[in-house]
């Protein structure tokens, strides 16, 4: 048996290593592919980086536990890094500087970005998973940088995001921000003012291009004078005790669970303020539906009925009668939810 | 002309109405008892002679110029004879080629030097009258309100893009790209030399507002006169050789000598210049003396972003070296043991904290690790980590017996907190790892204070390590826990600090993270690589704190792993992570 020469054909026996947490035998592939002469930013994007999206997914549809994905994701990381040692780039633009957002983990598509910039030849340096933002901060102000990539790949992160990027800016260093949080689109980047990028060759096209990396439109975040976002933070920890309280009472099932269990549901009740927050941040309620179609998918795989979502969005809804925003994404949320509780009955 | 003409005219479009001898009466009477200082009637008293209105009129501000049917200039009164020399009466008015007036359109207009205001009144029977202003002083004014305006806002901008501390390269950068267009179109700034060598950043006007900025270096004796004087904190006012001397630097793209205005300021520093500014433009713009103050102005802000930048980086020099000797070192590639290290410092700009791990290779093919938590936080804990792992280095050559070495420790460090009357204490879990020849791995342990450790076994199950003892560092011969463990290939240790255990979230954002949710967060995950478990470690911590501040967080585990049944060529072949160094930092 000869050994594939093409990503597509080297993409399944891949999948195996990383399903069998196999470190060896996934290196031996991409390796295998870069003696079989495909460059190594192909080998990166062709077959790391949809094997990294086809781990995401299988733990979505719960076939994968979480210490599955990240032992495949720990290997992911090692093929990375062994692709990028067999390349050796020879550096010769300036420095750029890539990093997660401060509480995002999701460290191998900024990685992958980082491996793409090295490769062109840019000076990468990578600072890793969920970067607080003073600790940015205080690099740039050691490091001078040519710009700055920032990954978020959740939309939950943005008003954080929005944080980061102004702390950039106040640095004057340009900023690209890229990662499925900003929109399938980018639209939610456009809307804090950055400049985003689809995809690791983007990313770089981008950052080659400095008047491009300065022309940036200013962020449009005027609605966030009515104060909801700030309102529904500060109630953050309200809301989710009377959400609890709400649940238990229709759903005497819930007034048994485990310490863990209680934790869990806290957390879910948690992210769905946290991503009506973010909604109200950049004033696009198809963020929350889009989240609670996919929280749906997450707790259909995993045996728990989208209706108690239902009762949780209503119960917010009720709470927050006063605030127009909120109840609209409320709204939108919950159609969202009937559509994909049907899709996923039938 | 005479005065009954003038106060016959009617200027016709029915706004103004001329006062008339029969109207006067009327108004007197409506108001008599309106006293005269308040408000002087236009209109005579009655019995007075009526007014001279040529007299009156001749004392506007406006001059009037009169013009017949057929567009012949009937009068021009003084003001206006002064304004428009060239006005005759008896000629006709588009012959005197004054700009606006000829062609009969309204509006303003500069003649002779004067800006004026011209507007054209229809009189009756097809004349017409021009009142003409002269607006040049109150224009003068607006102009320079105006220009006032822009170059406060213009400074504005500088100070607030310029007023966070940069990085001095960055400092330079946005200096030179501030300058242009409100500048200049070619702005230049030369850092003062550094071991002979000057380093020059340079924006240049492109098509769109945006402009390039590219820099480079000289060496200090190839500095153009101009440049190098402005460094010793001079202008040079010698404008004309100055255009040379810059495009003979190759400074000035698309600018030539002869066309161009420059002008050179130092950046005043603390003692010497920090830099110079060379500012240059077409010499359809020269610079006059408000420009100058503005480049001056400029200049001053630009220079205290420098010095502040430059003032960082010295000190952020000196904060490095040591903050670098204070992190800690990733464990050493041992035989037989996978390593995960995770570390997030409480101070999010600090890389360095009051927690810390660390390994020495045994000669026996052992190895002594640790994990450990001094009492405070910050510098100071860090330094006195730092003073730990010194003793730990030295003591480890001496004694490898893990309860005696931690002895030998809490000894040198009552000695050194004494001495210095610190008062200093910390907790700590300290271990020999041997490998078994089956692949598995034992540990011996000593826990000095610290948290149990965890052991994932290949079952599935999570135990905790009973291990007890005194803090380090408080009391002579302290009771020392001690505790052997087993790992068999597949296992794996965790030892983590309060920084875990102690965090704060949840619903309200005070409760205690606590083992049992760390026990949890770990089930399942034992066949997890050591790293991706510290990270899973790290992650279920800091999800749980939201953003919350924290203590120090350090956790280390060790796996089991055996001399591997595979071959370890690729082990070689997998170098650390490109820029591991950095990779460090970001734990921090």
């Amino acid at each position: 048996m000869t050994a594939p020469a093409t990503a597509a054909d080297a993409y399944p026996g891949y999948l195996d290593c990383l399903a069998d947490a196999d470190e060896y035998a996934a290196i031996d592939v991409a390796l295998g592919l870069l003696d079989a002469g495909l460059p190594a930013e192909r080998v990166l994007l062709d077959l790391v980086a949809p094997a990294q999206a086809e781990v995401g997914e299988r733990w979505a549809r719960n076939e994968w536990s979480v210490a599955q994905e990240h032992a495949a994701t720990h290997i992911s990381e090692r093929v990375v890094a062994a692709v990028a040692a067999h390349a050796r780039p020879q550096p010769t633009g300036g420095r750029v500087v890539v990093a997660c957002m401060d509480g995002e983990w999701h460290a191998l598509p900024p990685r992958l970005v980082a491996e793409v910039l090295r490769l062109r030849g840019w000076q990468v340096t990578f600072l890793g998973a969920s970067v607080p933002a003073a600790h940015l901060v205080s690099y740039l102000r050691r490091h001078d940088a040519h710009a700055v990539a920032l990954a978020c790949a959740l939309p939950v992160r943005l008003p954080h995001a929005h944080r980061m990027i102004e702390a950039c800016r106040r640095s004057d260093v340009p900023v690209v921000v890229g990662g499925r949080g900003f929109g399938a689109d980018g639209r939610w980047a456009r809307r804090l003012g950055a400049a985003w990028a689809p995809d690791a060759p983007s990313a770089a096209e981008l950052i080659a291009d400095e008047r491009a990396l300065h022309r940036v439109p200013p962020a449009q975040l005027a609605h966030l004078a009515d104060d909801e976002y700030a309102s529904l933070v500060r109630r953050r920890g309200d809301l989710i005790d009377s959400a609890l309280a709400d649940l238990r009472e229709r759903v005497p099932a819930t007034r048994a669970y485990t310490a863990a269990q209680l934790d869990s549901t806290v957390s879910d009740l948690g992210h769905i303020v946290d991503f009506l927050a973010a909604a109200l941040y950049v004033d696009d309620a198809s963020l929350f539906t889009n989240f609670v179609g996919w929280l749906v998918g997450i707790l259909t795989s995993r045996g728990v009925p989208a209706a108690a979502v239902d009762l949780s969005l209503r119960h917010f809804a009720g709470v927050l009668r006063d605030f127009p925003r909120v109840v609209h994404a409320l709204a939108q949320g919950r159609a969202a939810l009937l559509a994909a509780d049907g899709r996923t009955a039938a | 002309m005479t005065a009954a003409d003038v106060r016959d005219w009617d200027p016709g479009d029915g706004r103004i109405s001329t006062p008339s001898g029969t109207r006067a009466p009327a108004r007197s009477a409506a108001a008599p008892a309106r006293p005269a200082a308040a408000r002087p009637p236009l209109a005579p008293d009655r019995g007075q002679p009526p007014p001279d209105w040529s007299e009156v009129v001749e004392h506007f501000r406006e001059g009037l110029v009169v013009c017949d049917a057929d567009g012949v200039v009937r009068h021009v009164s003084p003001v206006a004879e002064r304004l428009l020399p060239e006005v005759v009466p008896g000629e006709l008015l588009a012959a005197a080629g004054v700009p606006g007036l000829s062609d009969g359109s309204a509006g303003d207009l500069t003649h002779r030097g004067r800006r004026l205001t011209a507007r054209r009144v229809s009189l009756s029977g097809a004349r017409c009258c021009w009142y003409v202003e002269d607006v040049t002083e109150s224009v003068s004014r607006a102009d320079a309100l105006l220009a006032e305006r822009a170059r406060s806002a213009f400074l504005a901008a500088v100070g607030d893009k310029l007023g966070n501390p940069l990085h001095p390269d960055r400092a330079a950068a946005a200096a030179v790209r501030l300058a242009v267009p409100t500048l200049a179109e070619v702005a230049v700034l030369v850092l003062a030399p550094r071991s002979g060598r000057a380093r020059w950043w340079r924006a240049a006007r492109s098509d769109d507002e945006a402009p390039t900025v590219d820099s480079g270096v000289l060496a200090s004796a190839d500095l153009p006169a101009a440049v190098a004087d402005g460094l010793t904190g001079v202008e040079p006012h010698a404008v004309d050789w100055l255009v040379k001397q810059a495009v003979d630097a190759g400074w000035l793209p698309g600018l030539t000598g002869a066309e161009s205005a420059a002008r050179v300021v130092p950046l005043p520093g603390g003692d010497a210049p920090v830099g110079v500014l060379l500012v240059a433009r077409r010499a359809t713009r020269w610079y006059d003396e408000d420009d100058v103050a503005l480049i001056r102005a400029f200049a001053a802000r630009a220079a205290a972003a420098l010095t502040t930048a430059l003032l960082y980086r010295d000190q952020a020099e000196v904060a490095d070296t040591l903050q670098t000797s204070l992190v800690p070192v990733e464990p050493a590639e041992t035989a037989g043991v996978q390593w995960g290290t995770a570390y997030r410092p409480a101070q999010a700009g600090l890389r360095i904290g009051g927690d810390f791990y660390g390994s020495h290779r045994l000669p026996d093919g052992g190895t002594v690790f640790f994990l450990g938590d001094v009492s405070g936080k910050g510098v100071e804990a860090a330094v006195f980590t730092g003073q730990l792992r010194q003793c730990l280095q030295a003591l480890h050559r001496v004694e490898s017996h893990p309860a005696r070495l931690l002895r030998l420790l809490n000894d040198a460090l009552l000695e050194t907190t004494q001495a210095h009357g610190q008062g200093r204490f910390a907790t700590i879990v300290l271990g020999v790892a041997r490998p078994d020849r089956d692949g598995g791995i034992t540990l011996t342990m000593a826990g000095g204070g610290h948290l149990p450790p965890l052991v994932l076994r290949a079952s599935g199950e999570v135990e905790s390590v009973p291990l007890r003892g005194m803090l380090i560092g408080v009391v002579p011969d302290p009771r020392v826990g001690e505790v052997t463990v087993r790992l068999a290939p597949g296992e794996t240790c965790l030892l983590y600090s309060d920084g875990v255990t102690e965090a704060r979230g949840g619903r309200r954002g005070d409760e205690q993270f606590g083992p049992e949710r760390l026990v949890t967060a770990v089930t399942g995950c034992q066949r997890m690589p050591a790293p991706a478990l510290a990270e899973r470690v790290e992650q279920v911590t800091c999800d749980w704190l939201a953003h919350g501040d924290h203590d120090d967080i350090a956790v280390l585990a060790l796996r089991a792993v055996g001399p591997s049944g595979r071959p370890s060529r690729h082990l070689h072949s997998v170098p650390p992570p490109a820029g591991s160094d950095e990779q460090i930092e970001t734990r921090a």
